[in-house]
């Protein structure tokens, strides 16, 4: 075992650590934020960092781990490819969850400082809307 | 206060749990004696030292499923369109057609498109490889067509069912996909008999590998060299297709829009009720 697999193996172990203590704080969270928008922030912690950065983590412990042999290779690319999937799915979905009940209106936006996709969608012109520079989540 | 009752009512719980689970664990552990069936089972998947007796598939679940009681599982299969053709029954004279003009943009938004692009082409790579691997590895026809049947689902979701029906996934062309499926089932359980009626030797319906009243019949265990146990790889095939169809139907009819769902006497009725 070289010096670069305990450094690999360290590294990952302390990204699944990290991961642990997300996955925590996020059930946390969930448990105890007051409405939908908070509650759906908490549960994006736990995609991102309580599954994605552990498994970027398990990754690098398959890849410094020699003892599997050349199967580590094969553990790590599986490990990555599912971490890119949860990386690119997750938001998406915590995204459409978040749209879709804005749009609805059934949950107030509290606490607010601003709300930019609010003003987007009471300004009727399509002017207006160029105006502001399309920065809304407004679909085009 | 309460609070403070419940999470220590919980965490002694678990702690009893696992400390009972921790004390009996010899007894709660699977014995490592096998039953006779079992044993039977676990020996004969893949051994191609007796002919007479193996599946010559090392995924004992398949072997079992497709060869060693490949009727049941043919009426299983059975069972399983003849709900998908009540559904379509129901469903019968409803026009699964896209309105000539869409108001705005259907689906949502641009970012959820963007992703449910690519997820979908993983979803029917996985359930590909979870299917025609399926004599190998855990998996077979109907889970990998049940996981390939999510990628219909999440585009209804996303872009909206017409976007599917001008597209061609409609229930004509997935009727015709189901058919082939069944189709090549009903071929693959016949394919010995058939083999043997043109040969002239005697053969089962469903056989896989030759058996002692039949031993001048098998279907090929290994094709270039890469194992496709017999019969299994094309039962799984025809499964996946026929599957995946079924289901895709089956979500198209549940996510039709009302309004296109009337016939033409409701439209006529609702109509003259206006006037």
């Amino acid at each position: 075992m070289t010096l670069l697999d305990i450094v690999l193996i360290v590294i990952g172990e302390i990204m699944i650590g990290i991961g642990a203590l997300a996955d925590l704080i996020a059930a946390i969270g969930i448990n105890r934020f007051p409405n939908f928008y908070l509650r759906l922030h908490a549960a994006t912690i736990g995609t991102i960092w309580g599954a994605f950065l552990p498994l970027i983590g398990a990754a690098f412990v398959a890849a410094g781990c020699e003892c599997l042999g050349e199967y580590r290779w094969f553990m790590a690319g599986g490990a990555l490819i599912t971490a890119f999937i949860i990386l690119i799915l997750g938001p998406a979905g915590s995204h459409a969850l978040a749209r879709g009940t804005h749009r609805s209106g059934i949950v107030p936006v509290e606490p607010k400082v601003v709300d930019h996709l609010e003003e987007d969608e009471s300004m009727p012109t399509s002017q207006e809307k160029q105006e502001i520079g399309e920065e809304g989540g407004e679909s085009q | 206060m309460k609070h403070w009752i419940g999470i220590c009512v919980l965490i002694l719980t678990i702690l009893a749990i696992s400390f009972v689970v921790a004390a009996n664990i010899n007894v709660l552990l699977p014995s490592t004696n096998v039953r006779t069936l079992a044993e039977i089972y676990l020996k004969y998947t893949y051994y191609p030292w007796d002919k007479y007796f193996t599946a010559m598939s090392p995924e004992a679940c398949t072997s079992i499923v497709w060869d060693f009681r490949g009727l049941d599982t043919v009426f299983e299969t059975m069972v399983f369109y003849l709900a998908i053709i009540g559904a379509i029954a129901l469903a019968r004279g409803v026009p699964l057609k896209p309105p000539k003009e869409i108001k705005g943009e259907p689906g949502l938004s641009l970012i959820v498109k963007t992703v449910t692009k690519i997820a979908p082409v993983l979803i029917i790579a996985v359930a590909g490889s979870i299917a025609l691997h399926g004599h190998l590895t855990p998996g077979g026809g109907f889970q990998g067509g049940a996981t390939a049947a999510v990628a219909p689902v999440l585009i209804l979701v996303v872009f909206s069912q017409f976007y599917l029906l001008k597209r061609g996934v409609n229930k004509n062309s997935m009727l015709l996909l189901r058919s082939i499926g069944l189709t090549g089932i009903g071929i693959t359980a016949f394919a010995a008999v058939l083999i043997g009626l043109a040969t002239g030797h005697y053969a089962f319906v469903l056989q896989n590998q030759p058996k002692p009243l039949a031993p001048n019949i098998s279907l090929p265990a290994f094709v270039g060299g890469q194992l496709i146990s017999g019969s299994l790889w094309f039962f799984n095939f025809f499964e996946f297709l026929a599957v995946a169809a079924g289901f895709t139907i089956v979500f198209l009819l549940i996510t039709l829009p009302e309004k296109l769902a009337e016939t033409k006497e409701e439209k006529r009725a609702a109509e003259g009720g206006e006037k």
